[in-house]
């Protein structure tokens, strides 16, 4: 008889919390049961509402603190390694492919976080316009971002699913399914972290079951699914934004600058020049 | 004070040759179309009409997106610089047919013959010049590995610049190497029509451009079809939503350049009179038929009494009439549908209770005409300060304080370009960060260049046109 490990709770504002519907549903590894949030309909509504109070602190940090604020969770996760390790040995990992994925993830960490204070140095430009005027484009993240999870057992891919977005100064709802052990312990750190409440949030659940919920809401100001989706539930997603015009980004890159972009809006501004 | 008043000055039509009936452009050639429905196209400053037009069907968008699967073939085999050639005689050959293109424009669409010639057709040949010279240069465009184009993009554009918005959309994506389907407006096709002569006059390679016209239905059949990979479209937001909503099935690119409801936010330390300019020409340019019209002036209170009455003597200056008269400032509104669009929102603002404020001139008997409106007393929830008029129509909001002024600006789905007066650098600054829109001008307005993005935030759409950032529109990060 395997025994319940642990409880694990959703993240969300800076806090954990229990789905409101009372619903878990249970992961089984190895040699132990995890009960785990069954997010629902108003779980994800608190989410936003989180995230946006969330996007506003984070983005009040300036480019150089948002970099140290995500090199310090890369020093924590460092830390916590272990205790990843042994998650990911559990789902079936073996020690060296678990060791290099975290080896992974946090080089991951490291690149990001070098990277809040140097993507819009390579994204914006002034424009050589035809007469007398200053012309520069730059660019503003796009505010609160659902991002879905791959199915693998990944510590980087789910880190990969949330840097991208997170980087360029959106606030975060991150959702993970059977595999959400590994981003439910995550908020540990998150929460151990200087990130501002609200920045990055954690959801588990059964994604089918909130499709609606996510691509209708009118505050989610982008999804970006990481995980394969059947063409129906694309459609679902893509039917529902257009309500909205919400932005929708499937299979995203998730290495290099183009993993940014799906996440920043183009700001042009024009100014005459004169004495 | 006694002023003389302006002679006529008639720009001749003679220069234009209007066909009494079109086909449709594919293959490199004009056909006539599987569609035996026309469409009359009149000019909307006299309601005569100028020619008949194909109302392409679904067999025509077939047979186009045949022709141009064998464009790409062609298309995709030939160096960057081979299709910067192209792209450079294209817009050599409008710089020297720039006058016929321009009556043929103020013709079809009413938009005055000042600004045809001397800001839509120059835009248009600098769009060509631009996109032409990245064509060999894709590679070092962006910091990125792989970028890829889509290969046959469909792309539907609007009535109020027809050949411009041809332009923004034709240039960039054949730079980057995708074969183009154009969808123009119905009630503007004709300079599209000339467009494609010269296309087969500088030998593009047959089913690289083609050309189906036509109307929603039209639009709607280039937008379902399953092999086009990337859809481009300008026009409404609703429009735009119905596009996401019927692609929703398919993995396909998609940019949307929609709807605005810009605010011009003129603070108590702005330049009175450049302001008041500036203004003017943000809502009255091209009859305010323009997505990023400046149509909410947005005043800071102390300074409302004198800058409205400013502003009222300076609209009353603005002449209205024939667009072919080169002193036209305000040419006719571009259809009867949209008159009277422009007409119940009117209307509507009267019942709500703001105050209105028309210029008194003549307006001739034939054809579609509206006076340089300007609403005052209204409140931010009429919908006149709400609803996209797309006309001259001007409503005034008052704030006390910059943070209310940003407040205001924002309190709008949409998000495409907003204004800003005030002589203070640091002012423009703090404002620009927080306006929640894709273009700003500061102390200036409508102001335009290829080499400048274009495009909005929220519900005004995504991606951009123009620049660096509007290669990104026409090509996708291969993984």
């Amino acid at each position: 008889m395997n025994e319940i490990k642990k409880t694990y709770k959703n993240y969300v504002g800076g806090k954990y919390v229990r789905s409101e519907s009372g619903k878990t549903f249970r992961i089984e590894l190895k040699n132990q049961f995890y009960e785990v949030p069954l997010t629902s309909r108003k779980d994800v509504r608190d989410a936003v509402v989180a995230a946006k109070k969330g996007y506003t602190e984070w983005q009040k940090l300036t480019p150089y603190n948002k970099t140290q604020v995500l090199y310090r969770l890369s020093e924590m996760v460092e830390g916590n390694s272990e205790t990843y390790q042994q998650i990911l040995q559990e789902s079936g990992l073996t020690k060296s492919k678990a060791n290099q994925d975290i080896k992974n993830a946090i080089d991951s960490l490291i690149w990001y976080a070098g990277m809040a204070d140097k993507w819009e140095q390579m994204t914006g430009n002034l424009n050589p316009v035809a007469g007398d005027y200053f012309n520069i484009s730059h660019q503003e993240s796009l505010g609160v971002v659902f991002t879905l999870n791959t199915e693998e057992n990944s510590f980087n891919q789910l880190l990969l699913s949330i840097l991208p977005s997170l980087t360029t100064g959106c606030s975060v709802i991150s959702f993970s399914g059977d595999n959400s052990i590994l981003a439910l312990k995550l908020a540990e750190d998150i929460n151990n972290s200087d990130l501002p409440s609200g920045a990055l949030n954690i959801l588990s659940g059964n994604f089918s079951q909130i499709i609606d919920d996510v691509s209708n809401h009118v505050e989610i100001n982008a999804m970006a699914i990481y995980k394969d989706l059947t063409s129906s539930d694309k459609k679902i997603i893509r039917e529902n934004a257009s309500k909205s015009l919400k932005r929708i980004v499937i299979k995203p890159p998730t290495s290099g600058l183009e993993s940014l972009l799906p996440f920043i809006e183009t700001k042009t501004v024009w100014h005459p020049k004169g004495r | 004070m006694k002023t003389w008043d302006y002679a006529e000055s008639i720009e001749s039509s003679a220069i234009v040759n209007i066909e009494k009936k079109y086909g449709i452009f594919l293959d490199g050639e004009f056909q006539t179309a599987n569609s035996k429905k026309f469409l009359k196209t009149i000019s909307p400053s006299t309601e005569e009409v100028l020619s008949s037009i194909t109302v392409g069907n679904k067999n025509d968008i077939d047979s186009a997106v045949d022709s141009a699967k064998n464009g790409l073939k062609i298309w995709s085999k030939l160096t960057g610089t081979e299709r910067a050639k192209y792209l450079f005689k294209l817009a050599r050959l409008i710089q020297e047919r720039s006058r016929e293109f321009a009556v043929l424009e103020s013709l079809d669409g009413g938009k005055p013959i000042k600004e045809s010639r001397d800001f839509d057709l120059p835009q248009v040949a600098a769009n060509f010049f631009y996109f032409a010279g990245w064509a060999d240069k894709l590679d070092i465009s962006w910091n990125t590995k792989g970028l890829k184009p889509y290969g046959i993009v469909g792309q539907i554009i609007p009535w109020n610049f027809p050949l411009l918005m041809l332009s923004w959309k034709v240039a960039p994506a054949l730079a980057t190497g995708n074969v183009v389907i154009l969808k123009p407006a119905e009630s503007t096709p004709l300079t599209a029509l000339l467009f494609a002569e010269l296309c087969q006059e500088v030998g593009l390679p047959p089913g690289v451009f083609n050309l189906v016209t036509g109307d929603g239905t039209t639009g709607a059949a280039l937008v379902q079809h399953p092999d086009i990979s990337k859809i481009a479209f300008t026009g409404s937001t609703a429009v735009g939503k119905y596009i996401q909503n019927e692609t929703a099935g398919r993995d396909i690119g998609l940019t949307l350049e929609l709807g605005g409801k810009a605010a011009n936010i003129v603070y108590n330390d702005a330049a009175i009179d450049q302001a008041v300019e500036g203004v003017v020409n943000g809502i009255f340019f091209n009859q305010g038929h323009v997505c990023c019209a400046g149509s909410r002036l947005v005043l800071q209170e102390d300074i409302h009494d004198e800058f409205v009455s400013k502003l009222e003597k300076r609209m009353q200056s603005l002449r209205v009439g024939n667009p072919l008269d080169k002193n036209t400032d305000i040419g006719a509104i571009n259809s009867k549908e949209q008159l009277d669009k422009i007409s119940f929102l009117v209307n509507e603002g009267v019942s709500e209770g703001g105050t209105i404020f028309q210029t008194e001139c003549e307006l001739p008997a034939n054809g579609f005409w509206f006076r340089p409106t300007l609403f005052t007393n209204a409140q931010p929830s009429y919908k006149i300060a709400r609803e996209e008029i797309f006309g001259p129509v001007l409503t005034t909001l008052t704030f006390r304080t910059p943070e209310e002024a940003i407040d205001i600006a924002n309190n709008t789905e949409y998000g495409l370009s907003a204004g800003i007066w005030t002589e203070k650098g640091s002012k423009i600054l703090w404002t620009a960060d927080r306006l929640q829109a894709g273009v700003i001008w500061a102390n200036t307005f409508n102001k335009f260049d290829p080499s400048s993005p274009f495009g909005g935030y929220k519900e005004s759409g995504f991606g951009r046109e123009g620049g660096r950032h509007g290669l990104l529109s026409y090509l996708k990060v291969q993984s």
